[in-house]
């Protein structure tokens, strides 16, 4: 027991200055992905709403895909197939690619938020002379952005964790640079747990500040 | 300033309204009653478009409106409407909901806003609730605060959907009297409501609804004293006057 405390330790301090680097490649990656899925999300999310058949039906098939096939395919799929048109980066690929995957988990997340807005919220809106555009951007979309949140920040979590598969296209975040320590060091076991615990304390940190914020916008209106 | 021509209205193959002929004029308060299920809050709703008649005319001050061409809004910014549930906005103060519409289908500037604002807070006895959001507000108060918030886009005319049909008994006075100070500063205005006192002494005419059809326009005197009709005589024996 001494002994395996006595390599966690070792292993733990001879990683550190390369995982604490590792850690901003993900948190970079893990912010490109929440930023262009949220993007993506309130898009594809307002389509599917629209009364368009045309966008509901392309919406429809994005989210219908997405969550219908695995993200490691879709990650090697938009790598191979983005870098065979342009030149692009490792890291860019794959935070597009996370991006484009949670932007259809948002796309549900924000539908159904702001289809549960009372629909007298809108017919008040209507009938103060509002626009059925401004109605949606002044007075539905930010209550359902509130309510949204805490969905939201559960996807940016599970996105957080998700970032670690583009290490099997090269990009050197946490998890790739993990591979590449156990590798060297045989020290297998204790390498994935001391990662672990980085990922752990990274999704606590982030549950903590989402804590804190879903308090300010309850005491904002109370 | 509010006409109906042979309005027809059906959800799916449920008839709701059969025909509907009315005509309001400048400063008059209208009270439409009926039994739940007569057709009174689907007309009402359908005069500020809220719900599309299927056929016949609407006419707001001697325009017919093209539910297909006109800019609806326009129309709506000109007959304000409040709800049975207030639908305040929970995400905005007391003072920003009234200013909303002013800010932004008037585009007003902010000073000029909340001026107007604050005016009307005053007038519906709240000016110390403008800064609170409206989950601190009573039922009485929310109402209030709602036709305060009609009030600033200074309709021409103001529709009411059942304004105290949600409040506690003790608080549906404090709406009624802001609505009898309206009618007395000449507002025109249609309501529907169970209120029959309010009916009775506010009311310049009672039209009653059965079945998607008016059977009784009259003034509220030989409304509630001296008809003939036998489903209004029904109706105000249900409603106990």
């Amino acid at each position: 027991m001494l002994e395996m405390l006595n390599r966690l330790y070792d292993v733990f301090m001879s990683t550190y200055e390369g995982f604490l680097q590792a850690v901003l490649i993900t948190l970079e990656i893990t912010a490109v992905a929440v930023i262009l899925g949220t993007l993506f999300g309130i898009i594809f999310a307002l389509m599917k709403i629209s009364h368009s058949k045309v966008l509901q039906t392309i919406a429809n098939l994005y989210i219908t895909i997405i969550r219908g096939t695995p993200l490691i395919v879709q990650i090697m799929f938009l790598y191979f197939g983005i870098t065979s048109i342009v030149v692009l980066s490792n890291f860019w690929a794959g935070a597009i690619a996370l991006g484009v995957h949670n932007g259809a988990y948002i796309a549900e997340i924000f539908r159904g938020a702001i289809q549960g807005i009372d629909r007298g919220q809108r017919e008040a809106s209507l009938a103060l002379g509002m626009n059925r555009t401004q109605a949606m951007r002044r007075i539905i979309f930010p209550q359902a952005l509130r309510r949204a949140i805490p969905p939201l920040g559960n996807q940016f979590i599970i996105t957080l964790k998700d970032s670690s598969l583009v290490y099997l296209i090269g990009v050197s975040e946490l998890f790739g640079r993990a591979n590449r320590e156990a590798a060297s060091n045989f020290m297998q076991f204790e390498t994935f747990l001391v990662v672990g615990m980085y990922y752990l304390v990274l999704v606590l940190i982030f549950t903590w500040l989402l804590k804190l914020y879903e308090n300010k916008l309850n005491v904002d209106e109370s | 300033m509010i006409k109906t021509k042979n309005l027809h209205k059906s959800f799916g193959n449920l008839e709701v309204l059969k025909g509907i002929d009315i005509d309001i004029n400048p400063g008059e308060v209208v009270v439409l009653v009926g039994v739940s299920g007569s057709g009174k809050s689907t007309l009402l709703r359908c005069l500020n478009f809220l719900e599309k008649a299927q056929e016949g005319d609407i006419i707001i001050d001697g325009r017919a409106i093209d539910r297909k061409k006109d800019d609806l809004s326009k129309v709506r910014a000109e007959v304000g409407m409040v709800f049975q549930h207030f639908n305040l906005f929970p995400h905005k103060t007391v003072l920003e909901n009234i200013m909303e519409a002013p800010l932004i289908v008037k585009k007003e500037e902010k000073g000029k806003a909340k001026e107007l604002g604050l005016s009307l807070l005053e007038k519906v006895g709240l000016s110390d609730k403008a800064d609170v959001y409206p989950n601190k507000l009573s039922g009485g108060q929310k109402q209030r605060v709602a036709i305060a918030r009609a009030l600033a886009m200074e309709p021409k005319a103001l529709l009411f959907d059942e304004p105290t049909s949600a409040l506690d008994p003790e608080l549906v006075g404090e709406v009624l009297q802001v609505m009898q100070d309206l009618a007395d500063e000449g507002m025109t205005m249609v309501v529907v409501t169970h209120e029959m006192k309010f009916a009775k002494e506010v009311a310049d005419r009672i039209i009653m609804l059965d079945e998607g059809c008016i059977i009784e326009d009259a003034d509220p005197e030989t409304f509630f004293n001296h008809s003939t009709n036998e489903r209004t005589q029904q109706f105000l024996e249900m409603v106990n006057v």
